[in-house]
């Protein structure tokens, strides 16, 4: 798998520093998932993180801490063996899975215009942020749209094109808001995206604005 | 000791797990995993505790957090030392991670698991470098060294991601700059760091 379109530098930084939310994690964890090369790239980031806790100043500890550590060693007999291998499933990354046990033949689609369907995907409670799929018809196009906030796009299968080139299976679209653009999936294969938004999408046509409710975007 | 000392292979001494270099901290993670030497634990406890105690408080975490979540990185340390290999990276970075998990735990309560996924898959697929385990220890040094060397407007942006927790929209807000400047300020650091972070390839 040759991929193409890499998550932003800055936003590698983020996973690294641990601060994008849910859905955005979760997208950038499944493409590190298909792509070697963002997975050393991670590996210098969080070198970052570690430098920076080795140039922090010290702060007094409170005298029983040490203690505490070595009575609760003293109490715990459990070590951490790897996570098992995950349960694989066709087509479907390893951070995925869990959300995904029955691949990506057997999803819930709900329509949400013309050639395009949707379906939500759980994160937690607290999360300021969604995540779903969207699958986009071979051939069809998505309405042209600008981003009420960030978006992170990764294609799962089949591929589409718009402005910035063409996206297939592993490459990732990290749009800022300010960015517009309207994907065309390639003919032959529906495409099928995992996104993570953070707002809601801000549609331009006036027609589509008006369809909004009804696409759930 | 001594019968560790002489139970290693020539090609462990000759990078660097012997006794002489027991101050070495991915020595003594090794000692963690391979004997369950508390000493060596005791060790990381008195070169890190202090460090992410400070981290810690810099979330806004009180003072009994910031040392509960101290001790959970160390005990994670002491259950996890057998999955950490000195040849993916330095001691620190490796606690660093473990204590970005535990924050993200602690605090969102995730109810995927975006870091561990990654962690197994990365076991199972990536081979470890070939580098040498001291040279890492030496790039940490010369990276802590370059980011004070950063400009100060992109040395700021960098803590407040890695070290204060913020979002790159939290940060806009914060300096009260665009949220695309942050984000180039990042790029612009990472292409400054670059060179050394590379030498780990």
């Amino acid at each position: 798998m040759t991929i193409a379109h890499h998550p932003d530098i800055a936003t590698l930084m983020a996973f690294s520093a641990g601060t994008l939310d849910e859905a955005f994690a979760l997208v950038i964890s499944t493409h590190l998932a298909m792509c070697e090369g963002c997975r050393e790239v991670v590996h210098r980031t969080d070198l970052i993180g570690g430098a920076l806790l080795e140039a922090e100043p010290d702060t007094r500890l409170s005298a029983g801490l040490a203690d505490r550590l070595f009575a609760a060693l003293d109490d715990d007999v459990s070590v951490a063996q790897p996570a098992p291998a995950r349960r694989s499933v066709p087509d479907v990354p390893v951070p995925l899975a869990r959300l995904l046990p029955n691949g990506l033949d057997n999803i819930r689609w709900r329509f949400t215009g013309p050639g395009v369907a949707t379906a939500e995907l759980p994160v937690s409670k607290e999360s300021r942020s969604r995540l779903m799929l969207m699958r986009v018809a071979a051939g069809r196009r998505v309405p042209e749209h600008g981003h009420g906030g960030n978006e992170l796009t990764l294609i799962l299968k089949g591929a589409y094109h718009d402005r910035f080139g063409t996206f297939a299976a592993g490459d990732l679209a990290d749009h800022d808001e300010d960015v517009e653009h309207q994907p065309i999936a390639e003919p032959g294969e529906d495409c099928i995206c995992l996104v993570a938004v953070d707002a809601r999408l801000t549609f331009r046509s006036r027609l589509i604005r008006t369809l909004q409710p009804l696409f759930g975007l | 000791m001594a019968m560790y000392a002489l139970a290693m292979t020539d090609a462990q001494i000759e990078r660097g797990l012997g006794p002489a270099d027991s101050e070495d901290p991915s020595s003594l993670i090794r000692r963690v995993a391979e004997e369950r030497d508390k000493g060596a634990l005791a060790a990381l406890f008195k070169l890190f505790a202090p460090k992410l105690k400070t981290m810690m408080l810099r979330l806004g975490a009180s003072d009994a957090l910031a040392e509960d979540l101290v001790q959970e990185t160390l005990l994670s340390v002491w259950r996890k030392a057998h999955l950490y290999s000195p040849e993916r990276g330095a001691a620190s970075t490796w606690i660093f991670t473990i204590a970005r998990n535990l924050r993200i735990d602690q605090v969102r309560r995730l109810s995927n698991q975006p870091y561990q996924d990654i962690e197994t898959l990365e076991l199972e697929l990536d081979a470890p470098s070939s580098f040498a385990i001291t040279a890492q220890q030496e790039i940490v040094g010369r990276v802590k060294k370059a980011l004070t060397a950063l400009p100060p407007d992109q040395q700021d942006v960098v803590r407040l991601s890695f070290v204060h927790d913020l979002a790159h929209a939290e940060i806009s807000t914060k300096l009260g700059i665009p949220l695309g400047t942050v984000k180039s300020r990042l790029r612009l650091a990472y292409d400054r760091l670059r060179p050394l972070l590379e030498d780990l390839q």
